[in-house]
């Protein structure tokens, strides 16, 4: 691997312990996929940001280089935590977690990085250019930023998205160089997509074939929405590892298939239609019958059009007392929901904006038996997926018009 | 003369200790006890043993990103191997080592898991990319 004179220096120590760390890590990382060379970058979102990824030995290693004066070189956000800083303790999660977590979070500033805690970074000011050059972690906000940005990111995890940061470099390989960006499967949608959770359906029966690959998808109208392309992001990084997708007509680096495929021929063509639609959406709804105990909008962190929607659909309701309803959000998302005037009707329902985490970062499975849970609902395919295992609770899987009349009738029933 | 292997240094340093093989992948988060250094992964065929001071020999690490702390965790509480010797490293192993700095060797001239046994006492030259096998385990053979 070709280092420059400064990336020599760095290997060396003469900038501190937490940089030569760093590039040993980035050095090493760039051995093993065959990287020719670093690349500089100022842009980074954090994965182990929340205590339940990073653990107690995670926190101990990043306070470690925070001590040792680490500093993040670029604009670093952080992903969700593992509490609500404002109302952990009324939400049932445990003192440790956030006593932990307020040690870690505390280290990540300490270098610089911005405690935003969300997974949708680019809803709150970092949005990276088209061909730029970033280290992001979190699987969806990775196929975002590679597919609706045109950005450029490998899947980072928590110690190389760290080292990124400290040292303002990532190896040349993978997602940032165009020869791997090219499409390798096409998914022709031949059936309407009804809002925010279709694409979700779409996603998760895509992501379950393309595996790691790259799926192009055509047949996707020109006015898809930011929050069906965030839905369709998580769920294609959750039934598979897909980091980047390319939509014809719609993502920047597919205007047509030519350029989606750099003139190759897919591997495989598929096309989606009203049963597969079906089929994805059984897959994501295993269950029934069970009480429901919480209903959970917001995964990957709802918009500020999302919120407005539940606001509206609330508005003058009540939720059924024997369930709770949160919106996870970001922080300043929230900020403009309340002068919006979304967060009243939404509390007088007896439902929370729920801030810095969300059901998945966070030590549900705790809080399900605190609580004494029982089953959730939710409109998040990425949701649907994993609460099942983590949990170890029944989770429904329908529209955010089927969620929200749970909430208020207490039993779960498809639209 | 001691029966010596080349390889690739990962991470550099020298130590010495006796061998632990696994013919199985290892994963740190959730199939070690970073606090009592014990595989605690049901079915592993290092179930219930200590990794800490041997040289670690398996084919290469799996699992979450997060691996890479739990080895600097186990280093951080004195129970991590003090070497390991891979086939071929993936990226969880070989960070965890780095940021613990334990010296790791991949890609030897012979197979490390059928090569060195249980027991052996091993030295191992990371700088170098060496391992000297200096004394089999005994009763062992070779």
């Amino acid at each position: 691997m070709q280092l420059t004179v400064e990336e020599e220096r760095m290997l060396d120590g003469r900038f501190g312990y937490p940089v030569q760390k760093a590039m040993e890590i980035l050095v090493q990382l760039g051995h093993i996929y065959g990287a020719e060379r670093m690349i500089k970058l100022s842009n980074v979102h954090m994965p182990g940001s929340s205590v339940v990824v990073a653990g107690e030995a995670g926190t101990n290693f990043v306070e470690h280089m925070a001590q040792l004066d680490g500093h993040f070189t670029g604009l670093t956000t952080l992903n969700p935590a593992a509490v609500d800083f404002s109302s952990w303790s009324e939400l049932g999660y445990p003192e440790a977690a956030w006593q932990l977590q307020t040690r870690l979070t505390g280290a990540y500033c300490r270098m610089g990085a911005l405690p935003c805690h969300t997974c949708v970074p680019y809803l709150i000011g970092n949005a990276p250019r088209i061909g730029e050059h970033v280290a992001w972690g979190e699987s969806s906000a990775i196929a975002y930023v590679n597919s609706v940005l045109g950005a450029r990111t490998n899947r980072e995890g928590g110690p190389s998205a760290l080292a990124a940061a400290l040292a303002g470099r990532v190896p040349a390989y993978g997602y940032h160089l165009k020869e791997n960006r090219y499409g390798q499967i096409r998914i022709d949608v031949n059936t309407d997509l009804a809002g925010v959770t279709d694409y979700g359906s779409l996603g998760y029966w895509a992501g379950g074939i393309a595996g790691s690959k790259v799926p192009v998808f055509t047949g996707i109208p020109v006015n898809v929405t930011q929050d069906e392309l965030k839905m369709l992001s998580a769920a294609l990084a959750s039934s598979g590892a897909v980091a980047l997708f390319h939509v014809v007509g719609v993502t920047p680096e597919a205007p047509d298939l030519q350029a989606a495929f750099g003139g190759r021929k897919p591997e495989q063509v598929l096309a989606f239609d009203s049963r597969q639609l079906q089929e994805s959406w059984s897959q994501l709804n295993k269950h029934q019958g069970q009480e429901i105990s919480l209903v959970a909008i917001g995964c990957p962190h709802a918009s500020i059009r999302e919120i407005g929607t539940v606001a509206r659909f609330l508005s003058g309701k009540k939720i059924s007392p024997r369930l709770e309803l949160w919106i996870t959000t970001a922080l300043p998302i929230k900020a403009l929901a309340v002068r919006c005037g979304y967060q009243q009707p939404i509390e007088d329902a007896g439902g929370r904006l729920v801030i810095d985490t969300c059901p998945i970062l966070s030590p549900m499975a705790d809080v399900a038996r605190e609580k004494g849970y029982t089953a959730l609902v939710t409109n998040s395919a990425k949701l649907a997926h994993y609460a099942p295992g983590q949990w170890g609770l029944p989770t429904y899987y329908g529209s955010l018009q089927a969620c929200l009349n749970a909430a208020l009738n207490g039993n779960f029933q498809q639209d | 003369m001691p029966t010596e292997f080349h390889g690739r240094r990962v991470v550099g340093g020298k130590a010495r200790g006796l061998a632990l093989v696994s013919p199985e992948p290892i994963c740190f988060l959730g199939g070690v006890d970073v606090k009592a250094g014990k595989v605690t992964e049901v079915g592993h065929p290092l179930y219930g043993k200590s990794i800490a001071g041997k040289v670690l020999v398996f084919p290469t690490g799996k699992g979450s990103t997060g691996g890479s702390y739990l080895i600097y965790e186990a280093a951080a509480n004195d129970v991590a191997p003090c070497a390991m010797i891979n086939r071929s490293v993936e990226q969880v192993t070989a960070i965890g080592c780095i940021i613990a700095e334990i010296p790791i060797i991949d890609g030897l001239d012979v197979d490390p898991v059928v090569a060195i046994h249980d027991g052996d006492l091993v030295e191992v030259d990371a700088d170098m990319g060496i391992v000297r096998v200096l004394e089999p385990e005994r009763g062992g053979s070779r």
